[in-house]
């Protein structure tokens, strides 16, 4: 469970991909991922949409069109969610999605970057890609202004938030468009981390695919690499040991417990409640320390292999970090009091960003932003993986969807993990062997699988394909945070400027902003842009 | 060393930054593992703000860049822009293999590589990520005066790893 080998895949014809979209919608109403494989031999483009239920089935539905055809109907119309997925698609393997609302739009890719180059197709060779690096050189920061045309009205500000902002750590753009100091309308532009793992991911072995991919994000770098192992091992058909079951389920939890922490901390900064941030961040040292203990690193662990762990820990550990977990819960506990009793804090983020349950299952949110609303999917209890299934926890929901909701969920899902690492400790079995004889595993036969886990944002998904070589043919990552990101957008819509950095936080990704702006023109219904000294000048001149 | 023999850049160099090296962060492309040990490295276990060190808003008031990731196509530009507007004397600190070569993102189709090649590099911390104690020694140097503004880069040797 957790993964599955795609045997049953229901063929349908391109053009009628929407109406089988939408009955599908209707028993799993969850789309997962769109996945595109490109088939150099048939000289086609595959295409899989999985679905999923909340109580974990999944349907997966393939469509092939033709390499030199590349358009089909977009779902967006009945999944909101496929919009973001389909655009990662087109920009990827330039496929043209008919009534998407991003088409004609650069989301993911860098502005700089030529049109017609599809860098996922697999007859890109690396040496051409190269040359577009080298021909993308620096020139004047430019902005992007998508769909602005239908904001000319006087009274509307279009505000671009991002990419940077000191405090915080990713780079995210968004565009604001303001009507007086109200949101009216979010227009999300990602891909500054956009690094091409895909890509790479397809030049190097499993093997250092392992470490790649746990190189995605530093915050859950351990189930990045665990849903790449449990889809690889399903390929291989290899199962590990109880006690690398164990141990992987304590890892990954101990990472929830550091990146909820990290979060409630961080949340503190945005709401101006610095010394929250400092406290926090102190006591989450102790699980770093955990950490680093059981596996001999910090951030990115390396701690995980084809078919078991890459070390055995010792009893002794074990005892020390049972130990260290119950001196954390006992200042965890405390200190979560201390703050959730400060009430210029839960007024702050109480009733900010409102959605509701059927708002979240259409725009695909995942993770705590779905439990927050009631809905209780995870998929450590619908589809258990690793030792899940031997242990006994609570799938923690919120009363409705808000900041402050959502905050409450990861606060009790701290809990929760200690104490499935308390179960852990207890029931795993000690004289067994969790390393595997060889981390290499050499060829991988012809097959396609998924995998899903639960990472502390939410569901993460897996597609890997191998076609009987070294190399896999296809690596396809869904991150919870690209099927948050549309409900973060829609969650700011209403509200006050002041209340973004609250909002966008509540989801995890940042952002920033610099001293430019934007003007709309109301006569010209154009879009240009003015730099700081431009601005001062006009200052002057009016004056 | 006696402050008569140093030059008179580098003595006012020191005299400078000695009071408190405020820092801008950048996140250039990075996985956020190395930016959560930088931030770990502000907050009470490491504690660099003893030295007086303060993440601040805007480039305009740093002393000190501290650029973490490979750096992206997409960046790229944000990176110049950032690093014009900072006033002299400056330091960048690349953090983590990622920032000082490319590390294991090298090749990739949006990835330019390592910081050195948008920016002069004062100081390359590497590792995946580096330990917050590590990362704490480089900013005690520029803290302490020991490192020249025009520094050496991340040189051949670290670049390897």
């Amino acid at each position: 469970m957790g993964r599955s080998r795609i045997e049953d895949k229901a063929y349908t014809e391109p053009h009628s991909i929407v109406e089988v979209a939408s009955k599908t919608l209707s028993s799993y109403p969850h789309l997962v991922s769109v996945t595109a494989v490109h088939d150099e031999k048939e000289k086609s483009i595959e295409l899989i949409y999985t679905f999923s239920d909340f109580r974990g089935a999944l349907k997966n539905i393939s469509t092939r069109i033709p390499e030199d055809k590349k358009t089909l109907p977009s779902i967006a119309s009945v999944a909101p969610a496929a919009s973001i997925y389909e655009q990662e698609v087109s920009e990827l393997f330039g496929v043209a999605f008919d009534g998407n609302p991003f088409t004609g739009k650069r989301v993911l890719l860098p502005d700089c970057f030529p049109n017609d180059v599809h860098p996922l197709l697999r007859n890109v060779k690396q040496e051409d890609l190269e040359k577009v690096v080298a021909g993308c050189m620096l020139g004047e920061p430019q902005i992007y202004v998508t769909g602005s045309s239908r904001y000319s009205a006087e009274s509307v500000i279009l505000l671009p938030f991002g990419p940077y902002h000191p405090a915080l750590k990713e780079p995210e753009r968004f565009i604001l468009v303001l009507e007086g100091e109200t949101i009216v309308d979010v227009i999300p532009k990602i891909g500054h981390v956009h690094r091409g793992i895909e890509k790479i991911a397809e030049g190097r072995t499993f093997l250092q695919d392992l470490f790649l991919v746990e190189r995605i994000c530093g915050i859950c770098s351990f189930i990045h690499s665990w849903t790449f192992t449990l889809a690889v091992e399903e390929l291989l058909n290899v199962k590990p040991s109880k006690k690398a079951e164990y141990l992987r389920t304590m890892i990954a939890e101990l990472e929830r417990i550091h990146s909820h922490v990290l979060w409630i901390g961080l949340l503190g900064y945005w709401t101006g409640f610095e010394s929250m941030f400092m406290w926090i961040w102190r006591l989450r040292e102790k699980i770093m320390s955990l950490l680093d203990l059981l596996t001999g690193n910090r951030v990115h662990k390396s701690f995980i292999a084809f078919g078991g762990v890459r070390r055995d820990v010792t009893d002794e550990k074990l005892n020390t970090v049972a130990k260290t977990i119950a001196e954390f819960e006992k200042d965890y506990k405390k200190l979560i009091d201390e703050i959730m009793s400060y009430e210029p804090l839960v007024e702050r983020i109480k009733g900010i960003g409102m959605y509701n349950a059927e708002h979240a299952i259409r725009l695909g949110a995942v993770g705590p932003m779905i439990r927050a609303t009631g809905i209780p999917y995870d998929i450590r209890k619908v589809e258990p993986y690793g030792a899940y299934d031997e242990i006994d926890f609570n799938v923690v929901t919120g009363k409705g969807g808000d900041v402050f909701n959502v905050t409450m969920v990861r606060i009790k899902e701290v809990l929760e993990s200690i104490n499935i690492i308390r179960q852990c400790i207890e029931k795993m079995p000690r004289n067994e062997n969790p390393v595997p004889k060889t981390l290499v595993i050499g060829v991988v036969k012809e097959g396609e699988a998924v995998a899903r886990t639960e990472a502390p944002r939410g569901e993460l998904f897996y597609y890997v394909k191998a076609a009987n070589s070294r190399n896999p043919h296809r690596v396809k990552i869904r991150t919870p945070t690209l099927a948050n990101i549309l409900l973060a957008a829609d969650m700011l819509k209403g509200y006050t400027l002041s209340d973004v950095p609250v909002i966008i936080t509540s989801i995890d990704p940042c952002f920033s902003c610099m001293d430019r702006a934007l003007v709309v023109d109301k006569n010209h219904n154009s879009v240009f842009f003015v730099d700081f000294n431009k601005l001062r000048k006009e200052n002057k001149r009016i004056r | 060393m006696a402050d008569g023999q140093r030059s008179e850049h580098e003595s006012f160099d020191r005299r400078l930054v000695r009071k408190s090296p405020w820092i801008f962060h950048f996140n250039s492309g990075g996985c956020n593992g190395c930016d959560i040990e930088f931030v770990a490295a502000l907050t009470p276990l490491y504690d660099v703000e003893r030295l007086g060190a303060k993440l601040v808003a805007s480039p305009k008031h740093a002393d000190v860049l501290v650029v973490t990731g490979p750096v992206t196509l997409q960046v790229a530009k944000s990176l110049k822009l950032i690093y014009d507007q900072m006033p002299e004397p400056k330091y960048v600190v690349a953090i983590g293999t990622c920032a000082c070569s490319g590390g294991i993102f090298s090749g990739g189709y949006t990835v330019l590589g390592g910081v050195e090649k948008v920016i002069p590099v004062t100081i390359c911390v590497p590792g995946c990520p580096p330990n917050p104690k590590e990362i704490f020694r480089a900013l005690e140097a520029i803290y302490k005066g020991e490192i020249k503004v025009a520094g050496g880069g991340c040189g051949e040797e670290q670049n390897r790893g």
